[in-house]
């Protein structure tokens, strides 16, 4: 039998700081008792109420994103925070996802709503997400209106290492309420790349090239999340000092650099190293290796595992 | 008369020997500067290889990538009688880079195919051109450059809708591609590039003649005796290839056959017998400085060369325009 009174038990509430200010707090107490003994008359369909009570929490902008407390409809607008979502087990919270987020298997099932660069705002809206993940801050800059007008938080991500891919991760726990399995995952993480550091940690640290693409070339700087990648496995990256995340080099710098040894994103325009490197170090001694670009380019849980290969490579003496 | 024509041959070879000087002093400064700076009275073995194998086969890349457009655009330019012609503007250039990024996108495994498929792309929108341009009336200029505009149209959506489709990798390599990049070019397409510079150069300079009385008007230089089917075929065919070539090693180099001869022209008058050699020196000398500007700015990362030609050859050609 559905309770009469709920909705009035609903406005009860939403007025309670309200009379907090005009009546004592005897009064307060009568209401409340009056109020319980309401709830309790009908308490089958309690849980009906739609009773929404909001949390901030604090993205890598330092914006306060306001959120309920329970998130059940969420948009990811990268590959890595897909994987992210997935790790702490949220997954089914996804409503919707990018063209190119293809990992885990369930991930390829939802909704695709547009790539990273110029998503579908008409099909994240009319999914209704309480959320959306995004990886920067431009993807939706023209849209924040619209979904500041639907009740729609935006939370950006802007991981500069591996200490922001366990700091996403957190947050995602607190997001989405899975606080201990995220902390749970990172634990375990850590524990992975702790045990990659203590197997190189007598090992002399090898100059790395990382070559995202052949022609025109293109390396890793400084600002990239792959300089710390390259840095746990092993290795310093020649190109350490150019201030920007992925640089076009000059080949004449890039010769100069001469490598022990070149990191190939593996894609199907960079699958050998560019010509500039037949006469260095890296080629002398074949310390050539590809890793799969979707393993080394999202800044997700897979970045340790790119960092386990990579150290193997770089230091196959120590994993024997 | 006599002597006045001695005295006005002595003053073109002047002004010539003078840009050939301008040009070696380009190369020489843009051999120089580098990201990696060389010790040149002392070059140890990797040093050599940056300035034998990269610094210079790049520069010389730039001067036959400068000569190639700014030749095509002073002919093109003369034969259209239209200041405006340039083989952007006609569809050439952008039937090149259609070429170039299909043989990008299904053959990007073999270098060759670039350069045959930017040929093949150029030589196509020349020939669309040509065939929408000619009516039954004949052709006329206007035709000719309506259908330019409708071509070079048509195929920068079909490039904007093939970026769109590629994904993210190759799109970036390629948005750099479209703006001019003279570092990816492999030696052989070096090789390509500078004998059909200067095999264009000498063809179209032999049409000077041809090109000066055409400036009168199609009628009046048939009526001197100019075949003039004849050297519009061979004025549009070479500088076709002169572009095509160009576009598939360099990319997009925008301005240089637009703005240069322009200049000379400011300069040194409108006769084609100076024009076309003295585009060909300052082409070059201007692409060389660019490309030193576009590798040296922010080294060791490196800029597009074409919009460094863009920023040096609009206020250039503004300020020559005021003052005439």
């Amino acid at each position: 039998m559905p309770c009469l009174f709920s909705p009035f038990v609903f406005l009860a509430k939403k007025a309670r700081l309200f009379i907090l200010k005009i009546v004592n707090k005897k009064t307060i107490f009568f209401i409340f008792i009056v109020a319980i003994s309401q709830l309790l008359s009908c308490k089958n369909t309690l849980s009906i109420a739609p009773i929404t009570t909001f949390r901030d929490v604090t993205d890598d902008l330092n914006r306060r994103v306001k959120l309920p407390n329970k998130v059940e409809r969420a948009i990811s607008l990268a590959p890595n925070l897909t994987e992210n979502v997935f790790a702490i087990d949220a997954g089914n919270t996804l409503i919707g996802v990018t063209e190119y987020c293809d990992f885990p298997e369930d991930a390829k099932k939802i909704q695709k709503i547009g790539d990273t660069i110029k998503p579908n705002i008409e099909n994240i809206i009319a999914l209704k997400p309480q959320i959306i993940l995004v990886s920067t801050a431009s993807q939706l800059e023209n849209f924040t209106k619209q979904l500041d007008e639907n009740n729609i938080a935006v939370f950006v991500t802007d991981p500069k290492d591996l200490e922001g891919v366990y700091r996403n991760l957190i947050q995602f726990g607190e997001i989405f309420g899975k606080t201990e399995k995220a902390s749970e995952i990172v634990a375990s993480l850590r524990k992975r790349v702790a045990e990659v550091e203590l197997k190189i940690n007598t090992t002399k640290d090898l100059k790395v090239f990382v070559q995202i693409s052949r022609e025109p070339l293109f390396s890793i700087g400084k600002t990239s999340f792959l300089n710390d990648v390259i840095k746990r496995a092993g290795g310093i990256s020649v190109t350490d000092s150019i201030n920007e995340p992925f640089p076009k080099l000059s080949k004449e710098t890039a010769l100069a650099s001469n490598p022990e040894a070149i990191i190939l994103s593996e894609s199907p325009n960079n699958i050998e190293p560019n010509d500039v490197f037949k006469d260095s170090n890296a080629s002398k001694n074949k310390r050539i290796f590809k890793v799969n670009a979707d393993i080394f380019s999202r800044p997700g849980p897979r970045l340790v595992e790119a960092i386990e290969i990579i150290a193997k490579n770089l230091h196959p003496e120590s994993f024997q | 008369m006599i002597a006045e024509k001695i005295n006005l041959k002595s003053k073109y070879q002047r002004y010539l020997v003078a840009l050939l000087g301008v040009l070696i002093l380009a190369i020489t400064t843009a051999i120089f500067l580098g990201s990696e700076s060389l010790l040149f009275t002392n070059l140890n073995e990797q040093q050599s290889v940056i300035l034998f194998e990269i610094r210079i086969p790049r520069v010389l890349l730039a001067v036959s990538i400068g000569a190639s457009l700014a030749v095509a655009g002073a002919a093109l330019q003369a034969l259209l009688r239209n200041p405006l012609a340039e083989p952007y503007l006609l569809g050439v250039s952008n039937g090149a880079a259609l070429g170039t990024m299909l043989a990008f996108v299904f053959f990007s495994q073999f270098e060759i195919a670039r350069p045959v498929f930017a040929i093949i792309g150029a030589g196509l929108a020349t020939f669309i051109v040509w065939q929408i341009a000619n009516s039954r009336a004949g052709m006329n200029t206007e035709r000719l450059v309506l259908a330019g505009v409708i071509v070079t149209t048509l195929l920068s959506s079909v490039l904007i809708l093939l970026t769109s489709l590629l994904d993210a990798t190759r799109l970036r390599s390629f948005t750099f591609w479209l703006l001019g990049d003279l570092s990816q070019a492999s030696p052989t397409a070096f090789y390509v590039v500078f004998a059909t510079a200067i095999f264009g150069t000498i063809i179209l300079l032999s049409q000077a003649k041809a090109l000066n009385l055409m400036m009168l008007g199609e009628r009046d230089a048939a009526d001197f005796g100019v075949e003039v089917k004849k050297t519009r075929l061979i004025v549009f065919t070479t500088a076709s290839f002169l572009v095509g070539i160009s576009v598939a090693s360099g990319g997009s180099v925008g301005f240089v056959g637009l703005v240069v001869p322009h200049i000379i022209r400011l300069i040194l008058g409108s006769d084609n017998r100076i024009v076309i050699p003295a585009s060909c020196l300052f082409g070059a000398a201007f692409v060389v400085l660019a490309d030193t500007v576009s590798r040296t700015a922010i080294s060791p990362r490196e800029l597009p060369v074409g919009a460094i030609t863009a920023l040096i050859g609009c206020p250039l050609f503004i300020y020559l325009l005021k003052k005439s």
